[in-house]
C-alpha cells in the first residue's frame, strides 16, 4: 500500500552513487541533534542552517499574517475611520472615533445581533440534546438497526441547504412562524444534527467501552449508564459540538433571509440589507456590524482552538 | 454493548434516539423529498392556487434553457479555479506550518478565521476592498497608474473578486486537512532521505507529496462541491451580476425560486444538481476509501 520505504525509490542522489543505498541511517556527516521529546528535523549544517531556518521561517509567518489579516484590519479600520475623512483612503493615520460602536444600538442594529445571539445559542442547545442523547446510544450498542438509522441521520449532510429551502419556507409559512424567532431556532436545531452526531461520535470513540458494558453488568439502567458515565466524560465532544454549532447558526445566511424579513433578521441578513437601496453607501455602519459579527468567532477560535480544528476536521472528513 | 444485554432499556432507547431521527426526517429529508416530487409539478405560487402536474414539461424545459447551462458552465469555472487556488495555498500553507515555526498553534488559530467567519462578512470584506470609493484594492491600482475596472460591475473582474474571496475563505480548510495528513507522516521517512542526501524538492516530490496526495483529493473533492454550489458571497457581493456573468447555479435557483416565484421549475433545477452531487459524492466516496488507505499504511 505504502511506498516501500523512506529510502526506496525515493532520489537516486546526486552526491552518492546508488548502490551506496542501504547506508546506516546513522549518516557519516549529520552531528546529529541529541534525540528530544519531539523528533527534530535533521539539519545539514549546524549554526548557519539554524539561522537560515529562523529566516524562512519568519518570512513564511510575515506571509501567512499578510495573506490572512488584511480584510480583517481593514474592516477594523473602516468601522472606526471619521465619517468626513471615510473615502479618503490616502489617511491611514487617524484618531480613531468609536461613534458607530455608540450609535449601533440606537439605530436599531443591536436587534439582529440579539436575535443572532439567542437563536444560535438555543438552537445550538436543543441540537446538543437531541444529537447527545443519539451519539451516546449509538456509541455503544450494537443493534441490528444502527446502521440504517445512521444513515438516515446522517444522508442530510451530503443535501446542501438550497435543495430543503423551498420546502421549508412552505412549511413554515403554512405554520405562520415567517419572521419569528420561533422558525429560526426550530431551523437550528435540525440543521447541525448531524454534524453534531457525528463530532460527539468521534470524540465518544475515546470512551472506552468496557466502562459502559461493565455497568450494564451490574445492573445499571440505560438512562443511569448515560447520566452518571458517559455524561461526564462527553465534556469536550459536548463543548466542540456546541461551538461548532453555535458557529455554523450564526454564519447561516440562506435560510434567515428567506424565512425572516424585518422582526426576526439575524445579524447576517441585516448585513445584506447594506448592499442595496439607500444604506448602500454607509460603509462606516456596514463594517461595524461586519466586526461585531466576527467578534464571537475570534473569541471561540482563541478560546477553544483545540476543540475547533478537532472538530472541523472532523466535520469536514465525515461529513 | 449487545442489543440484547439492554433488556428493558430498550424503551429509553427509543426515547432516547427516536427524537433527533424523527427530527431530521422531518426537517431534512422531508423537504429534500418533496422536492424531488415539487419538480414534477407546475407551481407559481403567485398563479397557482397548488402544485399541479405538468407531464414533466419542467425537465423539457430545463433541457432547453441556456441562462441554466450558462450557469452550470459559470459554476463549474469557478469550482475548478476556486479549488485550484486553495489546493496551492493550502498545501503552501500546511507545508510551512508542518516545519514548526514558532508559534505555530497560534499561527494556525489566525490563518483558520476566514472559514469560520461568516461567509457574509467575508463577502462584505472583500466587497468593500474592491469598491471604488472606499477600497484599498482600487486604489493601490490608482498609486500604480493601472487601469482601474470597476471592479464588481465589470464581468471578467466580478468573477475574479469572488474567486479571491473564496481563495481567502478556504484555503484554511485545505490546509488544515493537509497538516493533519503531514503530520501523520513518521519524521523517519524525512530524516532517512536526508541521510541518503535528497534536496528539498525530492524529498517533497518523492516522499511527501505521495503520503498526502489522497487528502489532497478529499480536501479538493469537499472544495469542489462546497464552490460549485457558492450562494452566500455572490449574493452579497455581485447578486449575479453584472448582468448574469456571475449567476452560479446556486443563484440561478434563488432567483427562480425567490424572485420569479416559479417553485416547481427551480425544484426541478434543484433535482438535477441533487443528481450531478450524487454521483459526485459516489467518486469522493471511492477515493476517500483510498485516500484512508494510504493514510494508514
Amino acid at each position: 500500500m505504502m511506498r516501500s520505504g523512506p529510502a526506496g525509490p525515493a532520489a537516486p542522489a546526486r552526491p552518492s552513487p546508488p548502490e551506496a543505498g542501504p547506508r546506516s541511517p546513522h549518516g557519516p556527516t549529520a552531528a546529529r541533534p541529541a534525540p528530544l521529546k519531539r523528533p527534530v528535523r535533521p539539519r545539514r549544517r549546524a549554526a548557519p542552517a539554524a539561522v537560515r531556518r529562523r529566516r524562512w521561517h519568519l518570512a513564511g509567518i510575515a506571509a501567512l499574517l499578510a495573506w490572512t489579516l488584511p480584510p480583517f484590519l481593514y474592516l477594523v479600520m473602516l468601522s472606526v475611520k471619521p465619517e468626513r475623512i471615510l473615502i479618503d483612503r490616502s489617511q491611514f493615520l487617524f484618531w480613531p472615533t468609536f461613534e458607530r460602536y455608540h450609535d449601533f444600538v440606537a439605530s436599531g442594529l443591536g436587534a439582529p445581533i440579539w436575535t443572532s445571539l439567542v437563536t444560535s445559542t438555543l438552537g445550538s442547545l436543543g441540537t446538543l440534546v437531541l444529537a447527545g442523547l443519539a451519539a451516546m446510544t449509538f456509541s455503544f450498542l450494537e443493534f441490528r438497526a444502527k446502521t440504517v438509522l445512521f444513515l438516515l441521520i446522517l444522508l442530510p449532510r451530503m443535501f446542501p441547504p438550497v435543495t430543503t429551502v423551498i420546502p421549508i419556507q412552505l412549511m413554515l409559512k403554512s405554520m405562520g412562524l415567517i419572521d419569528t424567532k420561533t422558525a429560526l431556532v426550530i431551523l437550528f436545531i435540525g440543521f447541525e444534527i448531524p454534524l453534531a452526531i457525528w463530532v460527539l461520535h468521534t470524540f465518544l470513540a475515546d470512551v472506552p467501552r468496557e466502562l459502559a458494558e461493565s455497568a450494564a453488568m451490574d445492573g445499571a439502567s440505560l438512562p443511569a449508564i448515560v447520566l452518571r458515565i458517559l455524561l461526564p466524560l462527553a465534556g469536550p465532544g459536548l463543548l466542540a459540538a456546541f461551538i461548532l454549532c453555535f458557529i455554523f447558526n450564526w454564519n447561516e445566511f440562506l435560510f434567515p433571509l428567506i424565512v425572516t424579513s424585518f422582526n426576526a433578521r439575524t445579524g447576517s441578513v441585516a448585513m445584506m440589507s447594506f448592499t442595496a437601496g439607500y444604506k448602500k453607501l454607509q460603509w462606516g455602519a456596514l463594517a461595524t456590524l461586519g466586526v461585531i459579527m466576527t467578534i464571537p468567532v475570534v473569541l471561540f477560535v482563541l478560546a477553544f482552538r483545540q476543540s475547533l480544528v478537532r472538530g472541523f476536521t472532523a466535520g469536514a472528513l465525515k461529513g | 454493548m449487545k442489543w440484547a444485554a439492554l433488556g428493558s432499556g430498550r424503551v429509553y432507547f427509543w426515547i432516547m434516539t427516536v427524537p433527533a431521527v424523527v427530527y431530521v426526517v422531518a426537517w431534512r429529508l422531508g423537504p429534500a423529498v418533496y422536492t424531488l416530487w415539487l419538480g414534477l409539478n407546475q407551481y407559481n405560487i403567485v398563479y397557482d392556487a397548488a402544485p399541479r402536474w405538468n407531464h414533466f414539461a419542467n425537465y423539457t424545459l430545463l433541457l432547453r434553457d441556456g441562462a441554466l447551462r450558462q450557469s452550470i458552465g459559470l459554476s463549474g469555472e469557478f469550482a475548478v479555479i476556486a479549488t485550484a487556488a486553495e489546493v496551492v495555498i493550502g498545501l503552501g500553507a500546511a507545508w510551512f506550518l508542518d516545519t514548526d515555526p514558532p508559534g505555530r498553534n497560534l499561527l494556525l488559530g489566525v490563518f483558520l478565521l476566514p472559514m469560520i467567519m461568516a461567509p457574509v462578512v467575508v463577502g462584505t470584506a472583500w466587497g468593500t476592498l474592491f469598491d471604488r470609493t472606499v477600497g484599498y484594492i482600487p486604489y493601490a491600482l490608482q498609486l500604480l497608474h493601472l487601469p482601474q475596472p470597476q471592479w464588481l460591475a465589470t464581468p471578467g473582474t466580478a468573477m475574479f473578486a469572488l474567486l479571491i474571496a473564496d481563495a481567502w475563505e478556504w484555503a484554511p480548510l485545505v490546509a488544515l486537512l493537509l497538516f493533519a495528513a503531514l503530520q501523520a507522516i513518521p519524521r523517519e521517512h524525512f530524516e532517512a532521505a536526508r541521510v541518503d542526501g535528497a534536496s528539498g524538492w525530492q524529498l517533497f516530490r518523492r516522499i511527501i507529496l505521495p503520503q498526502i496526495t489522497g487528502m489532497i483529493l478529499v480536501a479538493a473533492g469537499l472544495r469542489l462541491m462546497d464552490a460549485f454550489l457558492e450562494l452566500d458571497k455572490v449574493i452579497i457581493m455581485t447578486g449575479g451580476g453584472p448582468g448574469s456573468s456571475t449567476q452560479f447555479v446556486s443563484m440561478f435557483v434563488y432567483k427562480q425560486a425567490f424572485q420569479f416565484y416559479e417553485l416547481g421549475y427551480a425544484s426541478a433545477v434543484i433535482t438535477l444538481l441533487l443528481a450531478a452531487l450524487g454521483v459526485a459524492y459516489w467518486l469522493y466516496l471511492r477515493s476517500y476509501g483510498r485516500a484512508l488507505g494510504a493514510a494508514n499504511p
